[in-house]
């Protein structure tokens, strides 16, 4: 299907098969979601047990990183969700922009966490540093995968769209967005938890 | 031209910006304050975003079902 005619052929989302991106990549979200939430309510759990520690610990993180990533992510997730809205107005050319700008947002996030985890590690806080650094290392490292992941993505996505007699159907790219916005979601629930609460 | 879009984005980094300013404070609210700030986030970018505000009322209850439990766990363990 071409992409100037997929515009005037939208999904009907109403349908219960059919939720915005597809029914496969919202049951990929919701085992995603269960997997980190279950890990957090772990988390939460153990810092019950172990509340000094996770209280000290917590003070070693720099919350300012974590705020400033969620900023980051917030941003590439709005630029995502215009970029589609252009797609399907058949804006072909501002879609492309608007996802380079999503796809530099998600690669400045993973700048600063680079940045952030430099610093732990020169401090020789690693994994194995205390019940809340693994927890630490484990969560906000198989979200960063997740954003890589993202990453591949949507620079596939960048190439489909950008060929001559495109294939990539509007299907392709609402799933790849979906994928992107649990990267975001992902994030809204970690970033509290492990930054702020204890 | 994304009215709706710009709004949200600028409400949720606000809350972003609010929860990390009402960690600072000591009060036995707070833990609620930011779950209730990240779970309003978490709706804003699944109905805006993800366009869950488009989908059939069966994935609207699945969402919500599934933040409404882990907020609750999470308080009920806390």
């Amino acid at each position: 299907m071409g992409l100037e005619i997929m515009h005037t052929q939208e999904t009907n989302h109403k349908n219960i098969f059919y939720p915005p991106g597809g029914i496969l990549i919202w049951i990929i979200i919701f085992l995603e979601l269960f997997t980190f939430g279950a890990a957090l309510i772990a988390m939460v759990y153990y810092g019950n047990q172990e509340s000094e520690l996770f209280h000290n610990s917590s003070l070693k993180l720099n919350a300012t990183y974590g705020m400033v990533n969620t900023m980051l992510l917030l941003t590439s997730g709005f630029f995502m969700a215009i970029s589609v809205t252009e797609l399907k107005r058949g804006n072909k050319e501002k879609f492309k922009n608007l996802l380079l700008f999503t796809m530099l947002f998600g690669c400045l996030f993973l700048c600063l966490k680079g940045i952030e985890y430099r610093e732990k590690l020169n401090e020789d806080i690693s994994i194995g540093y205390n019940t809340f650094f693994s927890f630490y290392w484990m969560l906000t490292l198989f979200h960063v995968i997740h954003v890589i992941v993202g990453l591949v993505i949507l620079t596939s996505v960048y190439f489909g769209v950008k060929k001559e007699n495109s294939n990539t159907s509007i299907e392709d790219v609402e799933a790849s967005a979906a994928f992107w916005h649990m990267c975001d979601l992902i994030w809204i629930i970690l970033f509290p938890i492990i930054y702020l609460l204890f | 031209m994304h009215k709706t879009a710009t709004i949200t984005w600028i409400v949720l980094l606000v809350l972003t910006l609010a929860a990390a300013l009402f960690s600072k404070l000591e009060s036995h609210y707070i833990i609620l304050i930011i779950l209730s700030l990240a779970a309003l986030k978490f709706l804003g970018i699944t109905f805006q975003f993800m366009e869950m505000k488009k989908a059939h009322i069966f994935w609207k209850v699945i969402i919500i079902g599934f933040l409404a439990l882990f907020v609750l766990a999470l308080l009920i363990i806390v």
